[in-house]
């Protein structure tokens, strides 16, 4: 896959440059400002961009700003923004633009280099990834606390590993489950809460946090 | 009400010179209008207005030749005005050109009446003077504060997350056993080994712009690793018999590294001087350097804010550049905050 990144801090850069080019992806370029980064996306054309929410100059959300621009002006590239803090709002915003590509993790979770990288790949696919940390923000955030209150402490935590972005299988593996016990759990969880049944990954999340109030 | 009798004493004593010199100067005028007009002895006891309006005078005025003019005051006494001409003018005179003086004397007394009673009292100044340093120094600190965590953020955090990224690969490595693997594993350890070095001396660069721990021991010793840390040569004195109170010692210390710093990135100097002297109730730290002068405060530039931060304690920061140099910068503060 061919991969922008936009991170103002060099040695992080190339940390994630190096994840990559380990994975086998090709990084098109690196930047350190979100200007820099929207050109790179425009001239490069990449399947997916890693982008840090906080760059210069103001050090706020410029990262997130480009990154609604871009979906907006590239809906083939998948986002996936980090962060050193959980912003939920921001989160919201992102997810609020358009379905679909798009992910937001913890600058910690980048450490775990499996995770990163298969967040990015479902990102590239058009799928959703969020960080745990996120998702409980999200969750919290709800109106519905009623709700959830319906649910059982298994449908909890598969609604929060859908919330995340995870397809069955990784659910099943997460819980050590069968794929036919995630499947129930899940058309449990679809009824409790009103929603129609879902096939594909990011559809699911979406309905979800749709339903959650985001 | 202390204005009113002050004004009337102004008043008379203003009207009583001026009004009393000009009759003595012109004496002369009066005493020949008053022969010709009364040439036979006459004495005068009442002054009358046109319209018959008289008013009995508190003695009387009489003239007789040879020549004479009588007043008499009741109670007071008699005096031959005629025998006193050549004592009446000069004294005449005098009084006219004293009256200007004696004027403002008598003024005097009201006009600091009246800045005491309008201005502004040193009381509520002080109270001013203290709101806008708090105010600062509140600003101050937040600033520092934010400063810090961007510190952090860019410095320290980021350089952990980098390790973990190298390590995270490195295990991954390590958990296959081609040898291609093994040495790229290796490799990424020795990187990350280097990152962590880097990182705990970034952090402990960090540490000590918030509080360096030889402070601990005193300023001469902290001032004296200033000295040696400078990119100039440093000269340093010390005399500090007793110690500050801790936050006064905290503040000559950032105070005095800042002046080091400026004298080595702007002055051009070879040489600098470092004061630090302690006398009861005051410590003055004074930098100087043989460079080519010209330092001033500017809005939001370092002298500035250090005149500010100095400012907070009820200290002072005086500054002798002129262009060509040399520098000296002299700040003193109070042996307490």
């Amino acid at each position: 896959m061919r991969i922008v990144i936009a991170e103002d801090a060099a040695v992080i850069r190339a940390g994630l440059a190096e994840i990559l080019a380990d994975r086998g992806h090709e990084v098109v370029a690196a930047v350190g400002d979100a200007g820099a980064l929207q050109a790179a996306v425009a001239d490069c054309k990449p399947d997916a961009a890693v982008v840090d929410v906080r760059m210069p100059p103001g050090y706020t959300d410029e990262g997130l700003r480009a990154a609604i621009a871009i979906r907006r002006d590239h809906p083939a590239v998948g986002i996936l923004m980090f962060s050193q803090y959980v912003e939920t709002r921001y989160a919201a915003d992102l997810l609020a633009a358009r379905p679909g590509g798009i992910g937001y993790l913890l600058k910690d979770r980048v450490a775990n280099v499996a995770e990163f990288t298969d967040a990015i790949a479902r990102v590239a696919a058009g799928g959703t990834a969020l960080d745990p940390e996120v998702v409980v923000g999200l969750l919290n955030a709800s109106r519905h606390a009623s709700a959830l209150g319906a649910l059982t402490a298994r449908e909890h935590d598969v609604l929060a590993l859908m919330a995340e972005g995870r397809s069955n299988t990784a659910i099943a593996d997460r819980l050590a489950v069968s794929g036919r016990a995630v499947e129930k759990h899940i058309s449990n969880i679809f009824s409790k809460l009103g929603l129609p049944p879902s096939n594909s990954d990011h559809r699911r999340v979406l309905a979800v946090l749709a339903y959650l109030g985001t | 009400m202390l204005k009113l009798p002050l004004a009337v004493a102004g008043l008379a004593v203003a009207a009583g010179c001026w009004l009393v010199g000009l009759f003595f100067l012109t004496f002369p005028a009066w005493w020949a209008l008053l022969t010709h007009v009364l040439p036979t002895p006459t004495a005068v006891s009442k002054l009358c207005r046109p319209g018959g309006l008289c008013t009995t005078l508190p003695g009387s005025i009489h003239t007789a030749p040879n020549p004479h003019v009588l007043v008499t005051i009741d109670g007071i006494g008699t005096v031959n005005l005629a025998q006193h001409q050549l004592v009446l003018l000069p004294l005449g005179a005098a009084l006219l050109l004293a009256a200007p003086w004696l004027t403002r004397a008598v003024t005097g007394a009201d006009r600091s009446l009246i800045r005491r009673l309008l201005g502004p009292a040193s009381l509520a100044d002080r109270v001013r003077a203290l709101q806008e340093t708090r105010a600062r120094a509140v600003d101050d600190s937040a600033a520092r504060l934010r400063g810090i965590e961007r510190d952090l953020h860019d410095g320290t955090q980021a350089q952990l997350v980098a390790l973990a990224m190298k390590l995270g690969l490195a295990k991954e490595k390590l958990s296959t056993t081609a040898p291609a693997d093994m040495a790229r594993a290796t490799q990424l350890v020795d990187d990350a080994h280097r990152g962590a070095i880097e990182a705990i001396a970034d952090l402990r660069v960090l540490a000590r712009g918030i509080h360096p721990p030889v402070l601990d021991n005193g300023l001469a010793d902290a001032l004296a690793t200033l000295a040696a840390r400078s990119a100039l040569p440093v000269e340093l004195v010390t005399d500090i018999p007793e110690r500050p109170s801790a936050a006064i010692e905290t503040i000559a210390y950032f105070s005095a590294a800042e002046l080091l710093t400026n004298a080595a990135k702007h002055s051009g100097a070879r040489h600098v001087t470092l004061e630090a002297v302690h006398v009861p109730g005051l410590l003055r730290i004074r930098v100087s350097d043989d460079g080519n002068g010209g330092a001033r405060p500017v809005p939001r530039g370092g002298l500035r804010g250090l005149a500010d931060r100095v400012r907070t304690v009820d200290g002072r920061l005086d500054i002798s550049s002129p262009p060509g140099g040399p520098t000296v910068v002299t700040v003193e503060l109070p042996s307490h905050a």
